[in-house]
This record gives structure tokens, sequence and C-alpha cells, in this order.
């Protein structure tokens, strides 16, 4: 069987997203939230940089992939900053005890 | 000149609606000056209009692949229709200078009232779909507004919002008709849809034509949607007379005039529009016998004339709903705002309080009493000359038991209306209230209108040659005044009605001792509640609060479940991608 290097990536893209997916399915704290969102944006940052290559736009799939980052990065930050003050005026990082979401 | 003019109409209204916006509410005077002179602009605009109708079109700006045009033409219906708008429009603004002294936020009140007059002009002058629809719903937006002006009281609130649903309900419909005339014929042109309405397949026009009929019936408040009109009536009423007498009700007949040689070959459709005016006239008309309330016992009536005009179009009676569309604009936009005049100066709606009053309010009772002749059908008034034209055409090519159905709504209106005005202006005083007669402002409007009631008839051949001009596709026969005259003068229909009228007039003088007096009946429960439409009302709202109450506890708040929802459907786009593949 001819291997392709890509399909490897490819692999790893799918495993990476299952372990971010799992993650937020049963984490109940804040911060690891924020960990578990930081796994799936690699992902999907690896999947933009794979996109590229197999439709042999690399340069703009690269370029995306930076753009992801520095948003992703932003996001994370101020993820974080919500999760502190989360703390401090409610005493708890537990989801399933912050229910301020209900409809 | 038509494109100038058709800018005005809109733009002058408009205009003055963004100006009194930023107007402050402690100058009233600037307020009231400000808003007669924009409107009055705006009605002398309408009327230059009627000059230079024609069946071309006058404006067209191209809004790009996704919307069209914007097109207006002037044609007969339309610059019609936008004189009503516009003249009646701005003897409601002169009416309001008395009526609304010393009230609160003038400011709100005639922004909405000016931009409803622009919007009702755009509405009929529109020849695109979409744009009709646009101007449609602002219309419904500034009805609400307008219903809901005292907005610390809840029962003008809970009005102005069952008006906003149920007009709503019937703007759906229109959409729907628009969006599937643009993905059969490749356009929202209202002459393309017109002109081509037969290589459209049957079932589909049945679609759109149904679906006009439901946006027609909501905003007419047509069976079964009578109920939104009376609750309205919490509105300020020269806003009643405005919108929810004279021109916004209007908009739904007008719809089914504009579309009539189109959808008159849907199977069906033509009995319908027949038997929602039918249902809609009769079932009203009961309500105003009992109604006790002097607003709501005219909305009721405006509901059954609104009736007659859409029972017209069902038989083919496409002049006669038009002419009837006229002369019921100027008659109860008259009655209307004598009342008003009457609510204004006793400070109470209801009848049972009144009595006597014409002794201390001449003028009003003077105006009043040749509307109430008007609308009950007594020659030589503008309304004697409508109805019987309607009645005349429904003998003639409509259903006979639904022409005797509107032969029984003629001899109860003429009950109603003597009912309301023995109540009001004569019989004995139950309470002494102390009027005064309208005020300056409000005399010269009331006897503009009042000239118009006794008037407007004699222009029914104007009327016909413009629309016979303008409209190539409604085939209408031109005839003079003088015909027309003729033609009803020598009609048995019209003799038959006469005694119609004149016995629902003479079994009220009979019972006119108790009339006052009379203990609430079982009836008078039933019909205040519309006969159980009330009641289907609130049901629909209650299940429709319950199930949202269902979908609220699939909102848990938790992450984890949104993040589960989100994995199923990844899932189940990717099985059906899978699956498609």
């Amino acid at each position: 069987m001819n291997f392709d290097p890509l399909n490897a990536v490819l692999i790893g893209v799918v495993l990476l997203l299952a372990v971010g997916f799992y993650g937020l399915l049963i984490t109940r704290n804040l911060i690891k939230i924020v960990l578990v969102l930081q796994v799936l944006v690699k992902a999907v940052v690896i999947a933009l940089v794979l996109a590229g290559k197999d439709s042999g736009n690399l340069g703009l799939g690269q370029s995306i992939a930076a753009t992801v980052i520095v948003a992703d990065t932003v996001v994370a930050v101020v993820a974080l900053a919500l999760a502190v003050q989360v703390r401090i005026r409610i005493g708890t990082l537990d989801l399933s005890k912050i229910s301020s979401l209900r409809g | 000149m038509a494109a100038i003019l058709i800018g005005f109409v809109i733009g002058i209204p408009w205009l003055g609606a963004l100006i009194l916006w930023r107007t402050n509410d402690e100058n009233p005077r600037l307020q009231h000056t400000l808003a007669v002179a924009f409107s009055i602009a705006a009605g002398f605009s309408s009327l230059a209009l009627i000059f230079f109708s024609s069946a071309q079109t006058a404006v067209d700006i191209p809004m790009g692949a996704f919307f069209g045009s914007l097109t207006f033409t002037p044609d007969g219906l339309a610059v019609s229709l936008t004189a009503i708008a516009c003249v009646i429009g701005s003897l409601a603004v002169v009416f309001s200078v008395d009526y609304m002294k010393g009230e609160a936020q003038l400011s709100r009140y005639y922004t909405f009232v000016l931009l409803f007059i622009g919007a009702m002009a755009g509405l009929v002058l529109s020849g695109s779909l979409l744009f009709m629809f646009f101007f449609w719903e602002i219309t419904a937006l500034c009805s609400y507004a307008l219903i809901s002006f005292y907005n610390d009281d809840p029962k003008a609130v809970a009005g102005g919002i069952k008006a906003l649903i149920i007009t709503q309900v019937g703007g759906v419909g229109l959409l729907a008709g628009a969006l599937i005339t643009y993905s059969t014929l490749g356009t929202y042109q209202v002459s393309d849809l017109l002109e081509s309405a037969g290589t459209i397949p049957a079932n589909v026009l049945a679609f759109i034509a149904f679906g006009f009929l439901i946006a027609a019936a909501a905003k007419s408040a047509q069976f079964p949607f009578h109920t939104w009109l009376p609750d309205a009536m919490e509105a300020p009423t020269p806003i009643s007379a405005l919108i929810h007498a004279a021109t916004m009700v209007n908009a739904g007949v007008y719809l089914l005039a504009r579309f009539y040689p189109a959808f008159v070959q849907v199977p069906g459709w033509a009995l319908s529009v027949t038997i929602v005016g039918l249902v809609s006239a009769l079932i009203t008309a009961f309500m105003a016998l009992t109604a006790t309330d002097l607003k709501r016992a005219l909305a009721y009536s405006t509901v059954s004339q609104l009736g007659y005009m859409v029972y017209a179009i069902g038989v083919g009676g496409f002049f006669a709903s038009q002419f009837h569309l006229l002369s019921h604009a100027v008659f109860k936009a008259l009655l209307f705002l004598a009342a008003g005049a009457v609510i204004h100066a006793a400070g109470t709606r209801d009848m049972r309080r009144m009595g006597a009053l014409g002794k201390q309010m001449p003028f009003v009772r003077n105006v009043f009493v040749l509307g109430a002749l008007a609308l009950a059908g007594l020659p030589i008034l503008s309304g004697f000359w409508s109805k019987e034209l309607i009645l005349e055409v429904g003998l003639a090519d409509g259903p006979i038991w639904a022409y005797v159905g509107m032969l029984l709504g003629a001899g109860m209106t003429a009950f109603y209306t003597l009912r309301i005005t023995w109540l009001v202006f004569f019989g004995e005083a139950r309470e002494s209230l102390h009027v005064h007669d309208a005020g300056f402002a409000m005399k010269v409007s009331l006897g503009l209108l009042a000239a118009g009631t006794l008037s407007t008839w004699l222009l029914a051949g104007s009327f016909s040659g413009l629309f016979h001009a303008t409209l190539p596709f409604h085939s209408i026969h031109e005839l003079s005044t003088l015909e027309l005259t003729e033609e009803i003068f020598f009609a048995p229909a019209t003799y038959i009605a006469l005694t119609v009228v004149c016995l629902g007039l003479g079994i009220f003088w009979m019972v006119r001792k108790q009339a006052a007096a009379r203990k609430e009946a079982q009836f008078d429960i039933l019909s205040r509640e519309s006969f159980g439409f009330d009641w289907l009302n609130r049901q629909v709202t209650s299940i429709t609060f319950k199930f949202a109450s269902v979908l609220q506890e699939t909102q848990t708040g938790k992450l984890n479940w949104n993040v589960v929802g989100i994995l199923g459907a990844l899932l189940v786009v990717l099985v059906f991608l899978l699956w498609s593949a």
C-alpha cells in the first residue's frame, strides 16, 4: 500500500479533535475547558495548513493558520480572565454549579 | 412630473416625521404647526398626482440582483388611494391640533402619523411586490405604535400587540406570495404578474392567490382575523379615524382589487373572497347591534363595511368596491372624528352614559347625523350610491344566498347606525355631562369631511374614467356620473335595498325606548367576545407560550450538553454527506 505522509497528518488532526471533544464532554473545571479548547484549535490550525498543502495553496493555508493562532490567543487570554472573575465572584470554577446560561 | 410628485407624497411626510422626531416636547405649538404643514403639503401633492396618472411606471430605481427594481406606478387605483391617505391624513392631523392639545409626547405621536402617511402612499404606489411588502410592514408598525400610544395603559399595549401579531401573520402570506412569484417568473413587478398570470402553473398561482387573500383578510380585519380592529380602538381617536377606518385597513381590499384579474382564474378563489366578505359583514354587524362603547361600535361597522368591499370584489364588482372604499373612507373618517369630538368633550366612550348631547354640541351632531345617514345608505349621500352599486352587482353576478345575506347586513347597518346616533345625541340625558362643542381645528376637518360625504359620489364618473384609462388588466367600462345614477335609479335592487334599510330604521324606532336601559343578555356577552374568536385567539397564544416553555427545558445551561448537541449535529451532517455520496 502506498502510504501518503499527508494521511498521517490527517490522522493526527482527527486524534487531536477527538481528544478535544472528549475533554469538552467530560470537563467541569473552567480552566481545563480553556486548555481543551486550545487542543481543539491546534487541531484546526494543523488542518488548515494541511488543506493548504493539499489544494496547492500552501501560502494561503499558512497565513490563515497564523491569523487563527493570533485570534485564538486573544480568546484564551480573555477566557482565562473571565474564569478568574467567575472564581472571585461566584467562588467556584465548577461548571455544574454555574448555570446562569439556563434558558 | 409624476416622478417628482411621487417623491413628494412619500418624501414630504417622511421628512416631516424625521424633523418631528427631533423636536422638543416642550414646544407643542411648533410641533402642531410642523405636522399640519407637512401633512397638508403631502395632501396637495397627492391631489396634483391624480392629474398625472398613467399606466406607465414613473420611477424605476434598480436595487441589485436580489431585490429587483424599486418601481412606482401612478395608475388610477394607486393615485386615488394615495389621495385618500394623504388628504384624510392631513385632516386627521388638523383635528389632532385640538384633540391632542395638552398631551405629552407629541413628538412620538406626530412622527408615527407622518411615517404612516408616507408608507401608505408608498404601499399603494409601489409597482414591486417586495417593496409593497416593505411599506406594508411599515404601516403595520406605525399602527402598532399608535394603538399603544398611551403606553401606561395595559389595554392599549395589549391591543397594539394583538394588532401587530395578527397583521404580521397576514404579512407572511404577502411575503410568501411575492417570493413564489419571484421563483416562478423571476421578477417582483406587479405588472409582470398581472400580464403573465396565465403562464404560471395553476397550483402555484393558487398558492399566491390564497397567500394574498390571507394577507388581505388580516390587514382589513376580515373573518377570521376580525378581532384585532375593535381592540385597536384604544388608540387616540384621530388615529382610529385615519389608520383604522380610512386608510390602512383598506390596504387589504386594495391588494385583492389590484390582483383580481390575475387570481380570478384560480378555482374557488372568487368564491372564498365572497364568503370572507359575507361572513365578516354579517358577524360584525351583529356585534355592532349590542356594542356599548362608541368607538367599538364604529369599529365593528368598519369591519362590516370592509366586508361589503371584499364581497364586491368576490362577485366581480371591482369598480363598485373601490367606489365604496372612497365613500366609506370619507364618511367613516367623519364619523370617527365626530365621535372623537364627543369623547374629548364627554370624557367617556360609554354610550349608555351619554344621551341628548346634541343640544350642547349642535355642530358635531349635524355632521355625525350626515355621516350616519351615509353609513346607513340613504340617498343622496355618498354611501347610498356605492352600497347600491355593490348590491346591484351582487344580485346580477353573485350567488343569491350571498346577496340575501348582504341585504340583511344592510338592514342591520341601518339599525345600529340609528342606535348609535340616538344613544349619543338624542333621547333623554342619562347623566348630566357638561360638554362643549368642537374647537376650531376640529370644525375645519369635520366640515370638510361632511362636504365630502355630500359630494364624493359626483366624482364617480371621473373615477371610472380614471380606472378605464390607466388599468389595462381590469377592463373597466367608462360611465359618466349621470349614467351611473340612472343605472342605480332604475335598478330594482335599489328599491329592495332601500326597503330593507327603512325596515331596519323602523325597527329601531320602535324599540328606541329600551335601547339604553337594556339588561345585558347572553347574546351581548357572546358578541362582545367576537362569538368565540377572542377565546380562540387566547388559546393560540397560550399554546404558543406553553410550547416555548417546553422548549426552554432543552436549554440546560450546561456546557457538556451543548457539546453533545454540537457533536450530534456534526454526526448528522457527516451521515448525510456519506449517504448522498
